[in-house]
């Protein structure tokens, strides 16, 4: 219970530590000059990023990663790493990806570290396998990360109130991703945004409060991504419709083949 | 020019130039160098359509950045046409300046993703697989493993996807690809059974110190907070000495920790990289250009790559300097090695 707390703790601290760092220009007056921000703070927030995404990898390979849960999440990253190079291969409608659906099915079953770890390391490897490595990849990673990490925490919400192996713990799942679908554009729109919107009115204001700097936001979102994460969250909420409780069935059947253990013999 | 450690340092400068600069003539070049290095990696591999491809890329981002900038952003002095003031959002002055301001943000955009491509290009998998230190061992590992199943595994996505069609399966909705993801899902997770079963019984993962992982971790979070910490307090206008002094702190730190815990995992390399001259030459160039860099902007002197066109568009200036600043990333086309 105890190493629990702790490690709730820790990713608690890390996700506010990186969700701060996008939001910042919505709480420090001083972020939102564009004089001496607009082209730095992609970099400095994609490097914080970086620094994110590595302490929750070192923590959770510190605690987690055996070779079971290494077979099992190189195995997992390759099958989502494929279904997003057929993503690239055969465009499917604007904004639709088939790679959250898997994220947050592991995040649900597995836990929050094995989540946070398909999430980053499918846009790592995806984007090693398609070339799409470039400052936008932190970004992408945490964020598909974050996806997975919180999956984690519909399971016990679903064991208190008695609703698992019930059809509708499958349409949580999916309301979920369908809302994942909506916040992974907005989150990942944040660190790009002094970059590209020059307009005063779809950047933010120094000296305009957080409502109004929201608003401003709100804009931007509207003007240049809403339509693709619409889709985006159709996309998911149909996969998880559709493909959820197969898969849930699957892992259930092989969690139990994944608990053997390894003991040393001494030799006397 | 084969050393991942030689294109990095290329790509930090490249990416430090491009960032820091908004002037269209410098952008010109930069871009037609990047297109150069980038086109002559691309026909020592075989790639034929790579330029147009990213011209393709380029356009399109410079196209709607304009469009972007365009309608909504109504600062400027040289209208071109109005729209009517009730247009929710679009409605107001195109000018000018906004217009040209989407352009030159296209091009930052365009550059900084045909940079990211070039380095892509000359580094394969195992190169950047490579860069992943030693501390991030089992990280690395699964990385290895799922970058060795994939080419399996969309063999078998494929075979599976014949199968079905033979069948009468049309794959059109969601729900006919089903019967192609479970099987898929069921045979590869009883490879991983299988792969874990054998790098368990080969002993991988076993000589594991969790106590000291986790002095390095409490080292990793303060160097992390450090660094952040050295950028919060540069927003607040606080002396930029405190700042730069904390990101030295920071980066000591956390390079500190991060080779100390690589020297204790022991791995077997089978390919070492090697260092040839065309790589230390380049290398040696861009970390001294790298260095200056960094101490021009501490003492704020250097070139000023800046231009704005607003709030009324004038011809940018050229400077000497930044001539010859722009020319750096077109150095890898004097070292690159054909093989």
């Amino acid at each position: 219970m105890k190493n629990r707390i702790a490690s709730f703790s820790f990713d608690l601290i890390i996700f506010l530590l990186g969700f701060l760092s996008l939001l910042s220009p919505f709480f420090f007056q001083q972020a939102r000059n564009p004089g001496i921000n607009s082209s730095t703070f992609p970099v400095i927030v994609s490097i914080i990023l970086l620094l994110c995404i590595t302490l929750v990898v070192f923590e959770a390979q510190s605690s987690h990663l055996d070779t079971k849960m290494i077979a099992l999440l190189g195995v997992l990253v390759a099958i989502n790493s494929g279904l997003r190079f057929l993503e690239n291969a055969i465009p499917g409608p604007a904004g639709f990806s088939p790679i959250f659906f898997l994220i947050i099915i592991v995040g649900y079953f597995f836990g929050s570290k094995m989540g946070f770890l398909i999430g980053a390391l499918t846009l790592f490897v995806s984007s090693l396998i398609t070339g799409g490595v470039g400052p936008w990849l932190p970004g992408q990673m945490i964020t598909a990360g974050w996806v997975g990490q919180s999956s984690a925490l519909l399971a016990p919400i679903n064991t208190l109130i008695r609703i698992k192996d019930k059809p509708i713990e499958i349409i949580i799942l999916a309301i979920f991703g369908a809302l994942w679908g909506l916040l992974y554009g907005v989150i990942m729109n944040l660190w790009f945004w002094p970059f590209l919107a020059a307009s005063p009115q779809l950047m933010w204001t120094q000296t305009a409060h957080l409502i109004e700097n929201i608003q401003r936001y709100f804009a931007y979102y509207l003007a240049t991504s809403v339509i693709w994460d619409i889709t985006r969250a159709i996309g998911n909420f149909l996969v998880i419709t559709v493909m959820g409780a197969p898969v849930i069935k699957i892992f259930n059947r092989f969690k139990k083949r994944f608990s053997f253990e390894h003991t040393q013999r001494t030799h006397s | 020019m084969r050393n991942s450690i030689s294109w990095v340092l290329w790509l930090i400068t490249t990416m430090a130039i491009l960032l820091a600069t908004r002037h269209p003539i410098y952008l010109v070049i930069l871009l037609s160098e990047l297109l150069l290095v980038g086109n002559k990696i691309a026909k020592y591999q075989g790639i034929s359509s790579w330029a147009v491809n990213n011209l393709r890329f380029l356009m399109t981002m410079v196209l709607l950045s304009t469009v972007i900038n365009a309608f909504f952003t109504h600062v400027g002095s040289t209208i071109v046409f109005r729209l009517p003031e009730n247009w929710v959002l679009i409605g107001g002055n195109i000018t000018l300046e906004s217009i040209i301001y989407g352009l030159i943000n296209g091009l930052v955009i365009g550059s900084m993703y045909i940079t990211f491509n070039i380095t892509n290009l000359a580094l394969n998998t195992k190169q950047i697989t490579g860069l992943i230190p030693r501390a991030f061992h089992p990280i690395a590992m699964t990385v290895t493993v799922a970058l060795t199943f994939f080419p399996s595994i969309q063999q078998r996505a494929r075979e599976i996807k014949e199968a079905q069609m033979i069948r009468g399966n049309p794959m059109k909705h969601i729900s006919d690809w089903l019967p192609l993801f479970v099987p898929l899902l069921v045979t590869s997770l009883e490879n991983a059974f299988q792969l874990s079963e054998s790098m368990t019984a080969r002993g991988f993962h076993t000589k594991y110190q969790p106590h000291r992982q986790e002095y390095a971790l409490m080292g990793l979070i303060i160097a992390t907070f450090v660094i952040f910490s050295a950028w919060l307090l540069r927003l607040y206008n606080y002396p930029k000495t405190t700042s730069i002094i904390l990101y030295a702190i920071g980066a000591f730190l956390l390079i500190a920790i991060l080779y100390k815990t690589s020297q204790r995992t022991q791995i077997t390399r089978y390919h070492q990289e090697t260092w040839g001259r065309k790589d230390i030459l380049p290398s040696v160039l861009l970390g001294l250009i790298i260095i200056g860099w960094v101490m021009l902007r501490i003492v704020e002197q250097g070139p000023d790559l800046a231009y704005t066109p607003y709030p009324t568009f004038s011809l940018p200036s050229i400077q000497f300097a930044g001539i010859l600043l722009s020319l750096v990333p077109l150095l890898p086309i004097l070292f690159i090695d054909h093989d």
